[in-house]
């Protein structure tokens, strides 16, 4: 099957496991991001697809071949990593054109490659220069540019970005976009950056402690995550998660009964995790939404929006709401309006979601 | 309520910038600037502990470097112990032209010269070639065994490995000529055959100090970023061709400060172990500007011409290491200042 798949992949050193069986496809020409906190596995799982890591137990296939013992050279992956690992003592060319040299392209095919791809990725001017002469983002474009050349079956980028300020990394955000959308390569991409995730991925793997939590659209993973860590990681900022008990139409948090679409009446009493998401809420009432008292901490203005730091009895919550020029009118908020088909339900016990009516 | 940002106490903002400008370029107008002698006390208040911790190495400078060159002037005075530095009159070039007349002198010369080529081209890459081979070493307790065997040489005295050297290759007991034995070959007494007096010197050199060496080479590569290695995988690199394509370029400026360094100490050929191997019989490859300079200066009482000798080798040993210095700079933007 063309793209990579992962089936039941294990990561031990020694007697401790870091990757506990994962299984994943990805498709041809699809980009993944996998996700997580810092130590959750993923890039682990990124090395063990390149062959820097050795795969404890399960198989790793790319386009229908097993890669578990194949090396590294022979597998047809290229990698970017987070600190571009670019030779110092070359030039952009020569970096560029290392892995070429190694495999013995001839020279003249080597040079048109090269400068096809400082073309696209506007390297042209810096070729003759060293590394220590770029800038962040032109290392990164070279370290891409380096990948690029060798076209590869499968792109693996270990977290690219988060050696760049803030305005460098979503300029080179939209430039990886825009380079698959044109080079069409499988690629798997790790970031601990979830709106990274959000705008670059097909689809989302979020990682935790070794073990997939969820695998699916950027939308998906958004407005349905199987867990509360998913609806805790995803999202900024993440989505208030409160303890309530399952009434005959709703669910009661403290003191506010809060009405829940495809509420179900046999399960009242169970107790719940209750999600909404900050940007959800509405601070007047309308005919499907039901209103949580606060006690309003904090405001803080971010321009078009606010953030509400505030509190329902021991819960800290924040939500956002829109300032229209002015968060005067947003001091004295003494409550806010959770629609009734936003509200996201998850076992008490298990973190798992709740389904509606179920 | 009004923007914060938009006043200042009541002062409109633009009044506020408006004044904050004017005050300071009346500032720049009316300041004295600060004398020189002020900034410098003013930094040495602030930073005096680092000058306080700077003070024994400027003693020790001043002590055995500086106050020592006060008695160079002797290699320009006949110089007598009597009259002393100051009282002994002054002869000009006189011992240097001397020096030059002298055939052994110059033979010295000669032989520091070409020991020194010899340490350099043998003795200068044998610490890089081990740190490298260790490098490879994947086992972690075999590396660092040997790694332990290499360096002990280093801690042993001159005395002592020249003792060893010795006696390894006597013509009686030494395990060179024993082997030469079961070979079927006659037995040779090299520490006495001027054409053996270089390899064995050069070569003891390296067994001393290679080990050693190499571990500001092993310093360097460990600080190679490993990923760069990661990369070179990934793109195909087998480890031959990584360490020639990234091991050694990435220590190429250290290599290249320790000979900078090296060089300036090619007049400065071991004295001890060329003293302790070398006899009468080898002085023709062995005799160096060193011990010749001991035996006129100390063993014969020319203490003014073994100063000239001296102040020779110093001289020639400065102009190498700025010569090197200023290459490396340009050819490889690495150099010691």
């Amino acid at each position: 099957m063309p793209g990579v798949d992962l089936e039941g992949i294990v990561k031990a050193y020694g007697a401790v496991q870091v990757v506990h069986g994962i299984d994943l496809h990805v498709a041809e020409k699809e980009f993944v991001v996998l996700v997580g906190p810092s130590g959750c596995g993923k890039s682990t799982t990124l090395r063990m697809i390149a062959g820097l890591e050795e795969i404890t137990d399960g198989d790793l296939t790319i386009d229908g071949r097993r890669m578990n013992r194949v090396a590294p050279k022979d597998r047809d992956v290229a990698m970017v990593f987070q600190n571009y690992a670019l030779y110092p003592h070359l030039n952009v060319a020569d970096n560029m054109a290392f892995g070429l040299r190694i495999r013995k392209m001839p020279k003249a095919e080597i040079k048109t490659t090269i400068d096809d791809v400082a073309e696209i990725l506007g390297l042209t001017p810096y070729l003759d220069r060293r590394p220590a002469d770029l800038s962040g983002g032109q290392r990164q474009r070279v370290a891409m540019g380096r990948a690029i050349v060798r076209h590869p079956k499968v792109f693996l980028f270990d977290e690219p970005l988060s050696n760049l300020d803030a305005k460098l990394r979503t300029q080179m955000r939209a430039e990886i976009k825009r380079l698959h959308t044109r080079l069409g390569v499988t690629s798997v991409y790790v970031t601990h950056d979830q709106v990274e995730a959000m705008t670059l991925a097909d689809r989302i793997v979020v990682m935790n402690d070794g073990r997939i939590e969820q695998v699916g659209t950027p939308m998906e993973l958004f407005n349905d995550p199987a867990n509360v860590f998913v609806a805790g990681f995803l999202g900024s900022p993440p989505m208030n998660q409160m303890r309530g008990t399952l009434t005959e139409t709703g669910v009661r948090v403290g003191e506010a009964e809060i009405r829940i679409d495809g509420s179900a009446p046999g399960h009242a009493g169970r107790d719940v995790i209750v999600g909404i998401r900050p940007e959800h809420v509405t601070l007047s009432a309308d005919a499907r939404s039901s209103p949580l008292p606060i006690t309003l901490d904090l405001v803080e203005p971010l321009g078009s929006e606010a953030l509400l730091h505030a509190r329902h009895g021991e819960d800290a919550l924040v939500f956002k709401a829109d300032t229209n020029g002015d968060i005067g009118h947003l001091s004295g908020v003494e409550a806010v309006h959770v629609p009734a088909h936003l509200v996201k339900l998850f076992d008490a016990g298990t973190g798992r979601a709740l389904k509606p009516g179920g | 309520m009004a923007d914060r940002n938009s006043d200042v106490g009541g002062i409109p903002m633009e009044e506020v910038v408006v004044e904050a400008n004017e005050a300071i370029r009346e500032r720049r107008r009316t300041r004295v600037p600060e004398k020189n002698w002020v900034r410098v006390w003013d930094h040495f208040r602030r930073e005096w502990q680092i000058y306080a911790m700077l003070v024994p190495t400027i003693i020790w400078f001043l002590v055995f470097l500086y106050k020592p060159m006060y008695g160079l002037q002797i290699a320009f005075k006949d110089y007598s112990i009597f009259r002393g530095v100051a009282g002994s009159p002054w002869v000009g070039w006189e011992h240097f032209q001397t020096l030059f007349a002298n055939d052994q002198f110059i033979r010295a010369v000669r032989n520091t010269i070409t020991i020194s080529f010899y340490n350099l081209l043998f003795g200068f890459p044998a610490p890089i070639i081990l740190a490298l081979m260790f490098n490879e070493v994947l086992h972690a307790s075999y590396k660092r065994t040997a790694q332990t065997i290499v360096y002990l040489p280093h801690f042993i005295s001159s005395v002592i490995i020249a003792g060893i050297v010795i006696t390894a290759f006597s013509p009686t007991a030494g395990i060179i000529n024993t082997i030469l034995g079961w070979l079927g070959m006659d037995a040779v007494y090299f520490l006495t055959q001027p054409g053996w007096f270089r390899p064995i010197f050069v070569g003891t050199g390296i067994w001393q100090e290679a080990g050693f060496g190499s571990i500001v080479f092993l310093a360097a590569i460990a600080g190679v970023n490993p990923s760069l290695y990661e990369s070179a995988v990934v793109d195909g690199a087998n480890r031959w061709q990584m360490m020639w394509k990234i091991t050694i370029p990435s220590i190429l400026p250290t290599i290249l400060i320790m000979l900078i360094i090296r060089i300036g100490n090619v007049m400065e050929v071991s004295f001890e172990l060329v003293l302790l191997l070398y006899q009468p019989a080898t002085y023709a490859t062995a005799d160096v500007v060193n011990t010749w300079v001991y035996r006129q200066g100390l063993q014969s009482g020319q203490y003014d011409l073994a100063a000239a000798a001296g102040l020779f080798n110093a001289v020639v040993a400065f102009v190498l290491v700025m010569a090197a210095n200023t290459l490396s700079r340009r050819y490889s933007r690495t150099s010691l200042w």
